[in-house]
């Protein structure tokens, strides 16, 4: 790979990921772009950059999402290389192609490695040439009834059918007993046609109470990689990550190093260049199998970087210089413990709806071993176009326990007022025996919580606190109502409560 | 002399009263007919948070007023707890103006300025829909129609002062409704 100096990058994305790496840019002193919507134009990733570009209106699908616009707003500003994050544009093989042949460099893989994993059987085959384990299942996709169910009674009961193009919990199917295939196939096929345009399935071992381990790589494109560890994700809640932690709890020292190396060889064997995730799925007897790969940063790679000590985005951006992986396998090491909570705008009682608004009120917590990658402040609108994450938590101590213990004195000192949000789920989570001890699962969130009745009781304390404290908020406001005309009725006046709460509370001291 | 004043709070579907007491520069408060305690209280953070001394316990609670009708969100440790607060009379004016009668007459209980009349005389109307507001204790509250049915007579208009016991919307109930 040629060597050439990156100077100016443009970061195509938005929100906490977006923010992240313009920061991480600055500190390697590159020169960083933003591009916005329309509803954008004060979000936080815009504010700290050094330049900025609209890209259209708010719909990720005429904005962030499309490629001339990106490139148009690279070119119009002379960057020499483009940032995708995560989401969006990052696994885009086209995108990540026209930003080569318009000679600006692509801070992530090749398109062949992104189209190579972005086929699950394709990812599939390869994974089986390169002697690392897959789950048994067919190796080609199944669209006769017969054939399927005779592929489930070989690789025996429950199977999972799964879309070949799928991703993000949807397009599968589990299936316990051969009188279910032909309609949960047909179901499964009319899904993956509808959503991913592609209606190739294939048939799995269904590895019940799994967990999800997966590893971080940085490959050079030379094919050479090193792993930095690995994360374990098992808290989901509608098939998406919660709460991360690493090192993962589950791992003998044995494990871990034979799964840190399955990945090694994942990413050696397509030439892997820049950072990836190799995810796996651990079933209950230690045995584990290549469940993807994700070509880009991920959204819980501060836990890693916390537990490691390295900075992905500067080996990154190195790998896209041509300056190669910036460390040796045997320099790192895991040294204590790390979790992330991911603050999403979503409502645990139902069901994790998403919700939206203004950000009334942030306090943010810190004090030793606290992180938080964010990309929203006080006063901020959270668009309701994208994705309700808000920031992410990530806490570090020294041992698992500790890292516990933190955790909860830090969410204990976050505020957010506005949109609904997770943070007591959040707290739920830290309290259950299955977290404590680590044997949860990615069955959980499902089992165990019910969003109905997982708070506990406010203390006798807290409640005369809570109730003392409206009580006097409301007189500061009656009073401050009383001595000015009354406010209109259609709005909140703030500044006015808060400046009020502070005169008719201080006076007489 | 102790100034007092009676609040009414609800907050995870139960209701709480909260009387508030001053005397020059001591606040005391009594929740829920308890034992009544004199609190230190300190606007912090910009006046976003109050920090509570209540005997030695000490605890940090964060207030975000969210609209003019009190309602409030309230963080306490991390977890939000909203709620509405009001003074009692305020809330007895809210009760009481409403005064609803199962024939879907909208009475008066209290004076107070008739500010919009949102519906006409025979304007079908359903449960709940708000058909007059009226401004008392300097808070402009929005009255619903209690029942289904259709407007038979509004007595008051826009401007108009009401005293306590005044008809102010006549609404005919749907038949079965």
């Amino acid at each position: 790979m040629s060597k050439r100096r990156i100077e100016k990058v443009l970061v195509a994305n938005r929100g906490e990921i977006a923010v992240r790496v313009i920061q991480g840019l600055q500190e390697l002193g590159i020169k960083t772009v933003a591009v916005y919507s329309e509803v954008d134009r004060t979000a936080l990733h815009v504010l700290l950059a050094d330049e900025a570009y609209p890209i259209g209106p708010a719909p990720a699908s005429e904005s962030y999402l499309v490629p001339e616009k990106i490139l148009e707003a690279a070119k119009k500003c002379g960057a020499d290389a483009i940032h995708p994050g995560y989401g969006f544009l990052s696994e885009n093989g086209p995108f990540s192609r026209a930003v080569e042949e318009a000679g600006i460099i692509f801070i992530g893989p090749t398109a062949e490695s992104m189209e190579v994993m972005g086929d699950k059987l394709a990812a599939r085959k390869k994974m089986i040439t390169s002697g690392v384990p897959v789950v048994p299942g067919t190796k080609d996709a199944v669209s006769d009834p017969d054939e399927a169910v005779a592929a489930a009674e070989k690789i025996g009961y429950p199977v999972l059918l799964k879309a070949a193009a799928g991703g993000g919990g949807k397009g599968m199917r589990i299936v316990h007993e051969s009188g279910e295939i032909a309609s949960a196939l047909r179901q499964t096929m009319g899904e993956a046609k509808a959503s991913f345009g592609n209606d190739a399935i294939f048939i799995e071992r269904y590895v019940v109470d799994p967990k999800h381990i997966e590893v971080q790589v940085l490959g050079d494109g030379q094919g050479n990689a090193i792993h930095v560890f690995e994360r374990e994700c098992s808290v989901q809640r509608r098939h998406q990550k919660v709460i991360e932690e690493s090192p993962s709890p589950s791992l003998t020292p044995e494990l871990r190093q034979q799964i840190c190396e399955a990945a090694v060889r994942t990413a050696e064997s397509i030439n892997y260049r820049g950072a990836g995730t190799v995810e796996f799925i651990l079933g209950p007897g230690g045995e584990f199998f290549f469940l993807e790969m994700n070509t880009r940063l991920q959204v819980e790679h501060p836990i890693t970087e916390m537990v490691v000590g390295v900075d992905l985005v500067r080996a990154m951006v190195s790998i896209a210089q041509g300056d190669g992986i910036p460390f040796e396998q045997d320099a790192l090491s895991q040294r204590g413990w790390a979790i992330e909570f991911r603050l999403y705008a979503e409502d645990p009682s139902k069901n994790f709806a998403p919700s939206i608004g203004k950000i009334e009120a942030m306090t943010t917590p810190n004090g030793p071993g606290v992180r938080l990658d964010t990309g929203v402040y006080e006063g901020f609108d959270v668009p309701i176009h994208y994705d309700p994450m808000l920031a992410k938590l990530i806490v570090w101590a020294e041992d698992r326990e500790k890292a516990i213990a933190r955790s909860k004195r830090v969410l204990r000192e976050f505020t957010l007022h506005g949109p609904i949000h997770n943070i007591p789920f959040h707290q739920w989570a830290l309290e259950q025996p299955e977290f404590i001890d680590g044997s949860y699962t990615t069955d959980f969130v499902g089992d165990r919580f019910d969003g109905t009745d997982y708070l506990p009781p406010l203390s006798e304390a807290d409640t005369a606190a809570i109730l003392a404290s409206a009580a006097l908020f409301e007189a500061s406001r009656r009073e401050e109502m009383g001595t000015h005309h009354a406010p209109a009725a259609d709005g909140p006046k703030k500044t006015a409560w808060h400046l009020s709460a502070m005169r008719s509370m201080t006076n007489n001291r | 002399m102790w100034m007092k004043k009676r609040y009414v709070l609800s907050y995870e579907g139960e209701q709480h009263t909260a009387v508030v007491a001053k005397d020059a520069d001591k606040i005391a408060v009594q929740v829920d007919d308890g034992e009544r305690s004199e609190i230190d209280c300190a606007p912090v953070l910009g006046g976003r948070a109050l920090s509570v001394r209540i005997g030695g316990k000490i605890r940090l609670v964060h207030l975000t007023g969210l609209d003019n009708a009190g309602k409030v969100a309230a963080t306490i440790g991390g977890r939000p707890i909203p709620l509405t607060v009001m003074d009692e009379l305020h809330a007895m004016a809210l009760e009481s103006l409403g005064t609803a009668a199962s024939s879907g007459t909208i009475a008066a209980d209290i004076p107070g300025l008739v500010i919009e009349v949102r519906v006409k005389e025979g304007q079908k109307v359903h449960q709940g829909q708000p058909v007059i507001v009226v401004e008392a204790m300097k808070m402009q509250n929005e009255l619903a129609a209690p029942v289904a049915g259709t407007v038979m007579e509004i007595p008051v208009g826009a401007g108009d002062t009401v005293n306590p016991g005044d008809t102010l919307v006549v609404i005919e109930p749907e038949p079965g409704g």
